[in-house]
């Protein structure tokens, strides 16, 4: 079918454009010239015909033909052609430190909703329970789950195997994971949260952050329980414990302090309570609006988000002292920009 | 209506290689439909039961007297009622939720009631205020496969054998009388043409991305599904056309992508279906006619001398 | 009013093979959906948002072998010229809103997400004549906004008859007087997935028709792509800084 039968009448392109901007009736051919300059392709388009390249994700093949399924970019890695979708959902991998919220409780697991295309589990086996750790699961467990975690509750876990089907399976068993509290959560896009050694920071301002890899927030007070003297002093022969707990991760477990040697007989069921710390002051609670905030400022402002940025931010948002006024578009804007120059002054 | 998990995985791919060999499973021909068999009601008009192969159909048509709509004061009403329940498939639902219903509801309603199959103009009694109400009820029996071009034979069928009762005005348009059948012979409706379905299945023999992306139209498609065929299809197409070569209505409700000239192509070939099965209902009223005729000695009622 | 004029002008003063002014943008509800998009085509608009892929609501929507597609159709009560209040589970609804869950199906690869759920809302803000054909340009854009595997673009375009000349693009005056044909097309190629005619035409006049509504879709199909490019080249820099 002749295309050029067909009439179309677009709207004239605007002066900042490169195309002839006396040409009113653009057609497409002009249109396509210009983005072929970028590597940017579109579902159903020939991306080679080359059949020594193996095919990789985002992309479909009929004999020797090799099209793009997805809108993206090309990548072209040893003899992998794929093409990476500009936008899509968090893909979990192993070791990644994650912020989930229980959506189901099921046998002998639970269901999180981590942002994924299908939800994570969290089995009953990967979860410290009251007691201790080497304590055998019962049957009585299995009944007792929702006392654990119920639909609704938030915690912080790590990835720990991806199965066959793509669905993740996540781990608590450390200190600094488990059931969140004391604070509040919100969510930005997956793609703004950069991967680093660490993801639980204490900021200025008595607030401590859980920046999830797959987005997802958790704003909370810090806590004045363990520190790191009491940490540095854990033999290692306590129970082939996992004491992952590091200076800068420290994890408070519901109001009072466990230390890691008592950790056994105290059998502490505060690792899942329920109850928020009573104590938590107006000044911590608008730091906490505050960092929340400048969050959804970097968020909209698509900014890469890192411990560095949030600091600077928190900073710049200080000359506002209507934490709300925050919200406004020209607010968000000039924060970010503050973030921006204040990195290209550090250097 | 949960289609896909009802054949295996060996069923579905014997019938698709049987397919590429040429061969159906009930050894009719790809373009062949399976032939009718019509019972027309002797005591009744207006009642129809069609067997085609083994799927069963009972059609009811009846009528009354209402008001019409205020803003077609000079039409009839006209409506077609579809009743699918799980007496013809257990997997039908008793309830009309199901997409796969309301579907074949709309296709048969589109085909004959959009298309003014029926003189409506020609149901009026007293403009504005009485006219009649046609109902033609069609009631699945059975499902072996393709309920629309069965269903739309079947009720066009049941339209030209149903007859109306005649009526007289008196008082200067105030009162109707509505003549018994035995006091005055009842009247047969208006029936501007006849619509005729057509179901086409479509199987790809290849894989999706050569349907898509490949050059030649190598897709297969079967006229007249039974059961097994519908189940293990992967897309149709309804083609409703007329005797006087006129596309009532066409509908692809999704399935694989079919090329424009193979559309062109099976519309074409239809016609000839079409011619075939108009002309069928033609014989077999007029035959029925015919024997009435005779049965109940009509020629003594006769008015006129013949010559 | 005549719909055609002897001197080849339609009632809008398009010629026969004119298309309506098309707009198209996507990403347009960064925040709510994963994918979205709004278009219009002349005065009929249309809003689409994808969730998805992700974990069904009920456990019946999981098939194990790929993704299952729900399509949502909302037609505001107040996109025709009279308010008229619309019922979801109308026949007519279900109709078109079946034909958009199947023709997508055939060109999602579904079988890449399996036991997922795609949820597809489309919200038809103002009716002006080929309301499928925008809706089906929409889901494209949509599902392509949110990075969903798909084959190629389904590009839908409307066509009818006047007499004997074909039309192309009808908008709602036209729907109404004339037979209407909707096809959607699959990318580039003459292959139809989406077929719809609802009222008569003469048989022998059925290739015209289909051909100027093919190039139509064509055309559609490179505009809806141009958009994709622009979008996506401005995107593609954005993260690389």
């Amino acid at each position: 079918m002749n295309v050029s039968e067909v009439i179309s009448i677009t709207k004239p392109v605007g002066l900042d454009n490169d195309i002839d901007s006396d040409v009113e009736m653009s057609d497409s051919e002009n249109q396509a010239q210009d983005s072929f300059k970028q590597s940017i392709v579109t579902p159903g388009e020939l991306v080679t015909d080359d059949p020594i390249w193996m095919k990789g994700h985002g992309t479909y093949f009929l004999e020797d033909r090799t099209f793009s399924s997805v809108a993206g970019n090309i990548s072209r890695v040893n003899r992998l052609l794929s093409v990476i979708p500009l936008k899509g959902r968090y893909q979990p991998e192993t070791g990644d430190h994650i912020v989930g919220r229980i959506t189901e409780v099921g046998n002998k697991r639970w269901k999180v909703d981590i942002g994924t295309k299908q939800d994570a589990v969290l089995m009953l086996g990967s979860v410290n329970l009251p007691g201790g750790v080497l304590r055998r699961k019962s049957e009585s467990d299995e009944l007792q789950m929702r006392n654990f975690l119920k639909e609704g509750d938030l915690l912080n876990a790590e990835v720990q195997t991806i199965f066959n089907n793509g669905i993740a399976s996540l781990h608590t068993r450390s200190l600094k994971y488990g059931k969140l509290r004391n604070g509040m959560f919100l969510k930005v896009p997956s793609s703004l949260v950069i991967k680093s050694k660490n993801h639980s920071y204490d900021l200025p301002g008595n607030v401590s952050i859980v920046l999830g890899v797959n987005g997802y927030i958790w704003l909370y007070k810090t806590s004045t329980g363990i520190n790191s003297a009491t940490n540095t002093s854990v033999t290692s022969n306590t129970n082939m414990f996992r004491a992952s707990v590091d200076t800068t991760g420290s994890y408070a477990i519901g109001q009072g302090s466990v230390s890691i040697t008592r950790l056994e007989e105290e059998s502490s069921w505060e690792i899942y309570s329920d109850k928020n710390d009573p104590n938590i002051s107006n000044s911590v609670r608008s730091n906490i609006t505050r960092y929340n905030n400048v969050l959804r400022a970097m968020s909209f402002c698509e900014l890469g988000i890192t411990e560095q940025r949030i600091i600077m931010g928190y900073e710049a948002s200080l000359s506002y002292s209507n934490i709300g006024s925050l919200i406004d578009k020209e607010s968000m804007e000039s924060i970010c920009q503050d973030i921006i120059n204040n990195e290209k002054m550090r250097g | 209506m949960s289609r896909n998990t009802e054949i295996s995985t060996n069923e579905r791919t014997y019938f698709i290689e049987a397919l590429k060999c040429g061969l159906r499973l009930d050894s009719r021909r790809f373009d062949e439909i399976r032939e009718p068999q019509i019972s027309l009601s002797k005591t009744e008009f207006g009642y129809v039961e069609l067997d085609w192969g083994l799927t069963k159909l009972a059609v009811r048509v009846s009528a009354q007297i209402g008001k019409p709509y205020e803003d077609r004061p000079f039409e009839g009403l006209f409506q077609i009622n579809c009743e699918i329940s799980s007496m013809a498939w257990a997997h039908f639902d008793n309830s009309k939720n199901s997409n796969e219903e309301i579907l074949i509801a709309r296709i048969i309603e589109k085909a004959i009631r959009r298309s003014n199959s029926l003189d409506l103009e020609a149901l009026c009694i007293i403009a504005g205020e009485k006219v009649w109400n046609i109902t033609v009820d069609l009631n699945f029996l059975n499902f072996d496969g393709n309920f629309v071009d069965v269903g739309c034979f079947g009720a066009m069928l049941a339209l030209h054998h149903f007859k109306k009762p005649d009526i007289s005005i008196v008082n200067g348009g105030e009162d109707i009388i509505v003549h018994d059948i035995d006091e005055r012979q009842p009247v047969p409706l208006s029936i501007l043409h006849v619509p005729i379905c057509l179901t086409y299945s479509f199987y790809n023999p290849g894989n999706k991305e050569s349907n898509l992306k490949g050059e030649d139209d190598d897709e297969i498609y079967l006229l007249d599904a039974n059961l097994i065929e519908e189940q293990v299809r992967e897309g149709s197409i309804v083609v409703t056309l007329n005797k006087n070569r006129e596309l009532i209505q066409l509908s692809k409700n999704g399935g694989i992508p079919i090329s424009a000239n193979v559309l062109l192509d099976l519309s074409f070939k239809s016609m000839k279906i079409v011619d075939e099965l108009t002309e069928l209902i033609k014989k077999v009223i007029s035959k029925h006619e015919k024997e009435r005729y005779e049965e109940l000695n009509l020629k003594m009622l006769e008015v006129g001398a013949d010559r | 009013m005549e719909l055609y004029s002897p001197e080849g002008l339609r009632i809008d003063g398009r010629r026969w093979n004119e298309i309506r002014n098309f707009e198209c943008r996507i990403n347009t509800h960064p925040n709510s959906s994963d994918g979205s998009s709004y278009i219009e085509q002349g005065n009929t608009k249309v809003i689409c948002v994808v969730q998805g892929p992700m974990e069904p609501a009920l456990r019946s929507q999981a098939n194990s072998n790929e993704a299952t597609l729900e399509v949502n159709l909302s037609v505001a009560n107040f996109s025709t010229t009279e308010r008229k209040k619309r019922s979801k589970s109308e026949k007519r609804m279900v109709q078109l809103k079946t034909t958009l869950e199947r023709t997508f199906q055939q060109s999602v690869m579904c079988n890449l997400y399996p036991r997922t759920l795609i949820r597809i809302d489309l919200h038809v803000l103002s009716q002006d004549g080929g309301m499928l054909a925008a809706c089906t340009n929409a889901m494209t854009l949509a599902l392509i906004d949110a990075g969903v595997s798909m084959y190629d673009y389904v590009a839908a375009m409307t066509a009818g008859l006047h007499d004997q000349t074909p039309l192309l693009d009808m908008n709602g005056l036209e729907e109404n007087d004339m037979s209407t044909l909707t096809i959607g097309v699959i990318g580039k190629s003459e292959k139809l997935s989406l077929l719809m005619l609802e009222d008569k035409i003469p048989l022998d006049r059925l290739e015209s028709v289909l051909a100027i509504a093919i190039a139509g879709s064509h055309k559609i199909r490179d505009l809806m792509d141009s958009e994709v490019r622009r979008h996506g080249n401005i995107r593609s820099s954005k993260l690389a800084s």
